[in-house]
């Protein structure tokens, strides 16, 4: 891996985050394919055969270019690892992924700012999924306070392709959160996109995400799950689109509510293809009384129950 | 011993329950039998204390527990196996058996447990309790997990509901290991043959107690006038 000589102590500074956070510390390892932002410097990055990450800085950010040949398959996930380790500030990162054909890879995303007061993240990403790949992007996050993030993703797959996108902020609290999701699929191609997320106190969350059955045969699932507890808002929008011939969509959206927290979900279904399936399932509300008293019946105290139950729903 | 003591549950003006009179004993094992509809799944409810009886009382050992709610009975030592046991997503189903940590149990007693309700350890300790599960199968785990609990009373809300015909089988097992442990049973059905498994029955029909003795003399007076009886819903 090169690292930037001037930027060691970050570098170490962002190891013991993870070390602490109990974050997979193997992935600074030289097998990986890695790139490692502080702020708006490149302090890290190492590429393997198959995978060319480029990067440059740009204006309070990162852009990054990530290509992976075709006909790769790596032992290891692709690390994208974005810090920001001052208490202020805004910063940009935009990554460009392309994905040849017949590949299969893992990304591993993690957005650290643990001592984010008043900081504001804006992520860009733009992924290509080559004919008959596969891509899993696994997007961890670590805050700190004070986050406001927004963050885009436009996903294309093309013909026989698979993308999993997977979102979690449930470890600390979401405080400020646009999450923007967009996935286009081509023939046979596969879409999954699930995102969790625990909002507390006065956070405001706001999830869309968007499948767009294009080919014919594709098929998708949103699933989005939200925790929201004492005064938080939280809006999501779930979209399907159904275009292609025999495309098919199911979208599902759990929010669990307490205190006075103020949440909706709008499920939008919408088919201009008569052999197009859309489905959706929704629940809001407390959690589910069966659940908890079979729990209670075991011993577990209500708020032990609860507990249990929305850690197995957050994936903690 | 756990007493119901003319226990009456209405709701929305239906008397669903009326005078229920029952005694279970330490280390026995009873049935509660019925038709559908007959109130035997209420009384189950009113024993785990997720339901009050409209008047009436709930003894345990002597002591008023009608005020307690579900988790203080469950420590006290009773414990329910539901009809239609929930799904928890993202739960596994080795959590759910130790409640997430919490009950502590060697993994072999895990692996007893779910081999004797008919779940192969390998295939289902790290499975999630989740829609991917039948409801037989969550069944099988709901069982197991009382295996593990060893309750003093482990009550059983229709056990064979949702199982294959390997069902009738299970049960028998199910009931000598809880006598070696000490179990009182309850088995709430509307089977003759899982009621026949048991040492007393009590039948219940529209809400009443009709009749209550050896299982057997229960079970084939309930073959005789079960349909015929003279308990129909709304009767005074």
């Amino acid at each position: 891996m090169t690292i930037k000589v001037d930027r060691v102590k970050e570098y170490e500074a962002l190891l013991d985050i993870y070390e602490r956070e109990g974050l997979d510390k193997s992935l600074f390892d030289n097998r990986v394919a890695t790139i490692i932002i502080s702020g708006s410097k490149i302090i890290g990055l190492n590429n393997v055969p198959g995978v060319e990450i480029k990067g440059e800085e740009i204006e309070n950010g990162v852009r990054a270019d990530v290509r992976i040949a075709d006909g790769v398959e790596l032992p290891f996930p692709i690390h994208l690892c974005t810090g920001y380790l001052k208490g202020e500030g805004y910063q940009r990162v935009e990554f460009n992924i392309t994905v040849g054909k017949n590949s299969k890879v893992r990304f591993t995303s993690h957005c650290i700012f643990p001592y984010a007061k008043d900081f504001t993240h804006e992520a860009i990403s733009r992924i290509s999924v080559g004919e008959n790949s596969s891509v899993l992007y696994d997007d961890e996050h670590i805050h700190g306070e004070g986050v406001r993030m927004i963050s885009r993703t436009e996903v294309e797959v093309k013909a026989g392709g698979r993308y999993t996108g997977k979102f979690s902020l449930t470890k600390q609290r979401a405080r400020e959160l646009k999450l923007e999701m967009t996935a286009k699929l081509a023939d046979n191609a596969v879409a999954e996109l699930t995102s969790k997320v625990k909002a507390v106190e006065d956070d405001s969350v706001e999830i869309r995400e968007v499948l767009q059955l294009e080919g014919a045969h594709s098929r998708g699932d949103l699933k989005s799950t939200v925790i929201a507890f004492d005064k938080s808002r939280v809006n999501v929008v779930n979209e399907a689109y159904g275009l292609g011939d025999y495309a098919k969509g199911h979208i599902e959206c759990h929010e669990i509510v307490k205190g006075e927290a103020d949440v909706q979900t709008v499920p939008l279904l919408r088919v201009k293809n008569d052999k197009a399936e859309l489905t959706h399932e929704a629940s809001i509300g407390r959690i589910n009384e069966a659940q908890l008293v079979q729990l209670m019946a075991k011993g577990l105290t209500e708020e032990e129950a609860a507990e249990l139950i929305i850690k197995g729903l957050l994936g903690e | 011993m756990l007493c119901l003591r003319n226990a009456d549950y209405s709701r929305e003006e239906r008397r669903l329950l009326r005078g229920i009179n029952m005694r279970f004993r330490e280390g026995m094992s009873y049935s509660i039998l019925g038709p559908n509809g007959a109130g035997k799944s209420t009384i189950a409810r009113i024993l785990m204390g997720e339901l009050k009886p409209t008047s009436g009382r709930v003894l345990l050992d002597g002591r008023d527990i009608t005020d307690l709610g579900v988790t203080e009975r469950a420590k006290l030592g009773i414990s329910m196996a539901w009809q239609e046991p929930a799904r928890y997503e993202g739960i596994m189903i080795r959590e759910y058996l130790t409640l997430g940590g919490k009950l502590k149990v060697e993994e072999d007693e895990i692996r007893e447990a779910l081999e004797l309700v008919g779940l192969p350890y390998e295939l289902y300790s790290n499975r999630l309790m989740d829609k991917g599960l039948s409801g037989g199968e969550r069944k099988r785990v709901e069982l197991a997990s009382l295996l593990l609990l060893k309750p003093r009373y482990a009550i059983l809300d229709e056990p064979d509901s949702g199982l294959d015909i390997t069902a009738g089988e299970l049960i028998e097992e199910l009931l000598n290991r809880f006598k070696k442990a000490g179990t009182t049973v309850i088995i709430i059905t509307h089977h003759e043959e899982i009621a026949r498994k048991t040492d007393f029955a009590y039948f219940v029909c529209a809400g009443r107690l009709v009749k209550k003795g050896f299982s057997r003399e229960v079970v084939d007076y309930y073959r005789k006038t079960c349909g015929r009886c003279l308990f129909v819903e709304g009767s005074p």
